[in-house]
């Protein structure tokens, strides 16, 4: 696994080694914080949902952003050629970048650790469901992000591989909110429930959100990262011939 | 050491490589040659296992690139057309990941790490960052990054382009210091830079290969015909069958005369003294010469006719080596 590590801290030395990682975290911190101190004061409640509520539409913009470049600039950049002729398989480089780039994620998620603090001075604030908040959000991170580094090993251009990545993560969320799967059960009975329950990523953050932590819940999340990561590494593989 | 059997790749339509086929052993130095597009980066991409092919296979020391591609990996050092450098590293940061993604560590990595910094040069601009540096030292941090482990087998994709001649010289003679203890590809398409590093050649064009052989057998086929020009003034029917019966003369071919009067192109034996025959006859026969030079085949003009689109020349040539 250690060659894992060469290319995980290769890339996450990347992401700081350019203002733009200190501007994404500031952005990510400001928007989060802002949109969840706005209504706080007015409602005077200690807890967390509004801003765990708020993450996965959020996320849908930050997390493409963040993987945009994790393909597409070594395919234009001819480094891509060195990654795959190293004495390694293509789904450990490919692992090491994910993981960069979730190690970036979880370095923004940190930064929002006063709010529970806060919280706890202020109030008295249910720690479960804010602890369940945080692993939803990773969890969540974690699946847009594979959806991220897949979309950006398609495509040559960066701006094409985030406008996908972000297209592709809101399909996920789109099929998992109740309005969504009405219409189309509305359309051909039955279907949109399906989606929802079988693909749709909401009421399974949703549970984790109310710190309801079920092993079903945590599959999903698991089960479709991985199948992006493995979609990932087939493309890789698959491209030389 | 390096066998390519039968290796055929199509991308859509255009057929890159058509059925090539080459060997090398060990310690030598292989010029690959040919104009751009002619699909020696495909063949080079193919024997590092970036691509696979659709036909074919290579062997590496009796390993196959298709079956075990991360055991040749480790055994290649590669240096692609495109120079694959992280433009926001330094050069010691990125020498230092190549060498431990190639599994090099602690006490070996610094110890290669010093080497190839010392034979590549790249001591002025260790501690630059990638983006700055110029064409020449980019150029060398490729190909330090292609020796940090130590490899077998080095794989050099137009190592030279973009180098002025002082540089051209020192990647020359690092490459010969090197040819000594590894096996060496490198590509180009200018013919004048393998002779000085290596006599043995492959020259493809068009995805085929056109010639395989030393560079020195090459010459002597180009050596071994001879042209000579010669226009007279008037005409006679019978100069053309005079000129092909002279001693040494394999043909003379009739030529237009923009000022009237018979023009030639005769082609002999290379050490035949064509001229003198020629002027031998003329005086005999009391004919007028108005021109008379000789126009020897050169190198240039044999790897020229190699990869001009498959005409005739070429497979005259080109069935000779």
């Amino acid at each position: 696994m250690s060659n894992v590590g060469t290319v995980f801290r290769r890339e996450f030395a990347a992401y700081f080694d350019s203002p733009i990682a200190y501007i994404f975290i500031i952005v990510f911190l400001v928007l989060n914080c802002g949109l969840f101190m706005t209504p706080f004061f007015l409602q005077g409640l200690a807890d967390m949902r509004d801003f765990f509520g708020n993450l996965p539409l959020f996320l849908i913009f930050f997390i493409p952003a963040v993987t945009m470049r994790l393909w597409a600039e070594d395919r234009r950049g001819g480094t891509f050629e060195l990654l795959m002729t190293l004495p390694m398989g293509a789904s450990r480089v490919m692992l090491g970048k994910y993981l960069a780039a979730m190690a970036f994620y979880l370095v923004a998620l940190l930064g929002t650790l006063p709010i529970p603090v806060m919280l706890s001075i202020l109030g008295n604030p249910d720690l479960g469901a804010i602890a369940g908040g945080y692993l939803g959000a990773i969890l969540l991170g974690g699946l847009y992000m594979s959806v991220g580094i897949f979309t950006s090993g398609l495509l040559r251009d960066q701006i094409t591989a985030f406008i996908l990545g972000m297209l592709a993560c809101f399909v996920l969320f789109l099929v998992g909110i109740p309005a969504v799967s009405a219409t189309v059960d509305g359309w051909i009975g039955g279907l949109g429930t399906f989606m929802q329950n079988a693909l749709g990523l909401m009421p399974h953050y949703e549970a984790l959100q109310r710190g309801v932590v079920q092993l079903g819940d945590i599959a999903y999340f698991l089960s479709l990262t991985g199948v992006f990561l493995a979609l990932n590494t087939l493309w890789l593989e698959g491209r030389k011939y | 050491m390096i066998e390519v059997r039968d290796v055929t790749k199509r991308f859509g339509t255009v057929v890159a490589l058509d059925g090539v086929s080459f060997s090398l052993d060990r310690g030598g130095i292989l010029g690959f040659l040919g104009p751009n597009g002619a699909g020696k980066s495909t063949a080079m991409k193919i024997i590092t296992t970036f691509l696979a092919p659709d036909e074919g296979t290579v062997l590496i020391d009796g390993t196959d690139v298709m079956e075990e591609p991360l055991a040749v990996r480790g055994r290649i050092g590669y240096q692609p057309e495109n120079i694959p450098l992280y433009m926001d590293m330094r050069v010691h940061e990125y020498l230092r990941f190549v060498g431990q993604a190639r599994g090099l560590r602690g006490e070996e990595l610094r110890r290669r790490s010093g080497w190839v910094v010392e034979a590549c040069g790249l001591a002025p601009v260790y501690k630059q960052t990638i983006n700055e540096l110029s064409k020449g030292y980019k150029q060398r941090t490729g190909l330090a990054q292609a020796l940090i482990h130590d490899p077998d087998l080095l794989i050099l994709d137009e190592p030279t382009s973009g180098l002025d001649p002082l540089q051209i010289i020192g990647i020359r003679e690092l490459l010969q210091s090197l040819a000594r203890e590894k096996t060496i590809i490198f590509s180009t398409h200018i013919l004048q830079e393998v002779r000085p590093v290596t006599d043995r050649v492959v020259i493809i064009n068009q995805g085929r290969i056109v010639a395989d052989g030393m560079i020195s057998e090459l010459e002597q086929r180009a050596m071994g015909s001879n042209r000579v020009y010669a226009a007279f003034r008037g005409g006679d029917p019978e100069m053309a069958a005079a000129l092909a019966g002279l001693p040494g003369v394999a043909k003379a071919e009739a030529l237009e005369a923009p000022g009237g009067g018979a023009r030639f192109e005769i082609r002999g034996d290379f050490d035949a003294d064509l001229t003198g025959a020629v002027a031998g006859l003329a005086r005999q026969r009391n004919w007028e010469l108005d021109e008379l030079h000789e126009s020897r085949f050169t190198l240039e003009d044999t790897f020229i006719a190699l990869t001009r689109q498959t005409g005739r020349a070429a497979e005259e040539v080109g069935s000779h080596v």
